[in-house]
């Protein structure tokens, strides 16, 4: 009994705010009286969710998609510069200033510009999301390619390791948490730059269906289309935790 | 001395890497080589410049400014006022957590039709600037809570400083820095708050000239307006770099 009592009292004092939020909101819907097409209640809003499961489900699995290859693009691309900055102290010089002032520019703002430059296509979201992801990588790996551990170049050296085996053995590996805090970072910023890039240009996905819903006012399918994306974002981001977690676990 | 050369080397080399971007921007625009969609950056400040498009992007500046500035100040406040109550009144402190947790992990994207139902359109922008900022500013100050060390909140308590005098005199000064870099991470997220709210059906703003001119091919002025946002976030985040640099000279 008093377990049950404990246990009710962890839960309270882990999700008052959730619940007072939850609360607030359906107060406010009744005194307020708002009517079901401006506020959709909860209940129509899953009624519309299992109405249309399968248009969902692709609009949600294009949204991962693009932002799951952008990802990866984006990554790839930084870790590739970040490399050729790290080999050539010139290139480094001329870098490194680049990256960090794009690094702190609000990417979602270039999206129009992309959008005309490349046309309005799914590889055009796919290089916005990149490009969002690009900037970070370059910074946070470049960084971790100087951080070594203290006194590991040297003891390197001492063992007459060359400089490709400096390299791969001790240079790389110092990057990986750096990429992965870079990673973290940018994935919550690729689901969001998919959803608005989809949004912009009325293509497909999650962003398009949104759009599609409050254009005729369909409310229902707006929140449901919301809801969605949280999940699809939620599941991006406990992907990540998961990888850095695997990461953190073998490299310390 | 040679620290101080190899710093201005890096110095000059940084600026010849931005002079560098900006000439080869102007060399594509001239010369076409990225198709119509890319103007020459001459055209583009010669755009912004022009006193007959004054009205146009002063009424725009205006509009998206004011709700950068109405987001951004309401985010910091409710940010450093969550956390202080989460400090002073541990019982809270779990359940904002997890409140927090939980709306961070939902899109921006997909909390405007919420904001389209409960606030007007024109106020959507500073919303989700504000919901941004407040995020980013209560992690910070969380963690700058923590920051003053467990010997010194010894010391001010054995010396029979009461909780407010620790508080105030101990706990707030050693979080400031912490708070500070916060608070320049928040001002791109503030842009891109106003912006994407504006890309929601506000009736004026940067970010609603920006989608206009997207779909009508006005490409000089879509450029512009994106290079005013980018451009006075990187100022604002540059500024804010200066005031970290002197709070953490005052108080680290």
């Amino acid at each position: 009994m008093s377990g049950v009592i404990k246990g009710l009292g962890t839960f309270l004092s882990n999700y008052w705010g959730v619940i007072a939020i939850l609360v607030l909101w359906e107060a406010w819907v009744n005194i307020s009286g708002l009517n079901a097409i401006v506020l959709p209640s909860p209940v129509s809003v899953f009624l519309d969710l299992a109405s249309a499961p399968g248009l969902y489900a692709t609009n949600a699995a294009q949204t991962f998609i693009v932002a799951l290859l952008g990802l990866i693009l984006g990554l790839a691309g930084g870790i590739l510069l970040a490399l050729v900055a790290w080999a050539s102290r010139l290139l480094n010089g001329l870098l490194t200033p680049l990256g960090l002032i794009f690094s702190c520019v609000p990417v979602v703002a270039l999206i129009p510009i992309i959008a005309r430059l490349l046309g309005y296509d799914m590889r055009t979201e796919i290089a916005i999301v990149a490009i969002a992801a690009f900037f970070p990588t370059f910074v946070f790996v470049g960084a971790g390619l100087r951080a070594l551990p203290p006194g590991s170049d040297d003891l390197f050296k001492v063992f007459g390791a060359s400089r490709i085996q400096r390299f791969l053995r001790l240079v790389l590996p110092a990057a990986v948490p750096n990429l992965m805090i870079a990673l973290r970072l940018t994935a919550p910023e690729a689901i969001l730059a998919a959803i608005l890039a989809e949004l912009l240009m009325g293509t497909s996905g999650l962003g398009f269906m949104f759009r599609e819903a409050s254009g005729r006012f369909a409310m229902e399918r707006a929140f449901g289309t919301s809801i969605i994306a949280t999940i699809t974002a939620v599941i991006c981001f406990g992907l990540v935790m998961a990888a850095e977690r695997r990461v953190a676990a073998r490299w310390q | 001395m040679t620290a101080r050369s190899d710093g201005l080397q890096r110095f000059m080399l940084g600026l010849v890497g931005i002079g560098l971007f900006l000439g080869m921007w102007q060399v594509i625009g001239v010369y076409r080589l990225a198709g119509l969609t890319w103007p020459p950056l001459t055209d583009v400040l010669a755009f912004i410049t022009d006193p007959s498009k004054q009205t146009l992007f002063g009424r725009a500046i205006t509009a998206s400014f004011s709700a950068v500035i109405t987001g951004y100040g309401l985010g910091v406040v409710a940010g450093i006022a969550l956390a202080m109550l989460g400090r002073v009144v541990a019982v809270l402190k779990p359940g904002l957590d997890r409140l927090i947790a939980v709306i961070h992990a939902i899109p921006l994207v997909a909390l405007a039709p919420l904001f389209m139902v409960a606030a007007n359109r024109d106020a959507t922008p500073p919303s989700i600037a504000a919901l941004g900022v407040f995020y980013m500013i209560y992690v910070a100050t969380t963690s700058g809570l923590n920051a003053a060390s467990a010997t010194h909140r010894d010391v001010f308590t054995a010396l029979g400083a009461s909780p407010v005098t620790r508080f105030m005199r101990l706990e707030l000064p050693a979080a400031l820095p912490a708070i500070v870099s916060g608070m320049k991470l928040a001002i791109p997220v503030a842009f891109i708050g106003a912006i994407v709210g504006e890309w929601f059906g506000a009736s004026r703003g940067l970010g609603l000239l920006m989608v206009s001119a997207m779909q009508n091919f006005q490409i000089p002025l879509l450029w512009s307006a994106v290079l005013i946002v980018t451009a006075s976030s990187l100022a604002l985040f540059g500024l804010m770099s200066l005031v970290e640099r002197l709070t953490y000279g005052r108080y680290q």
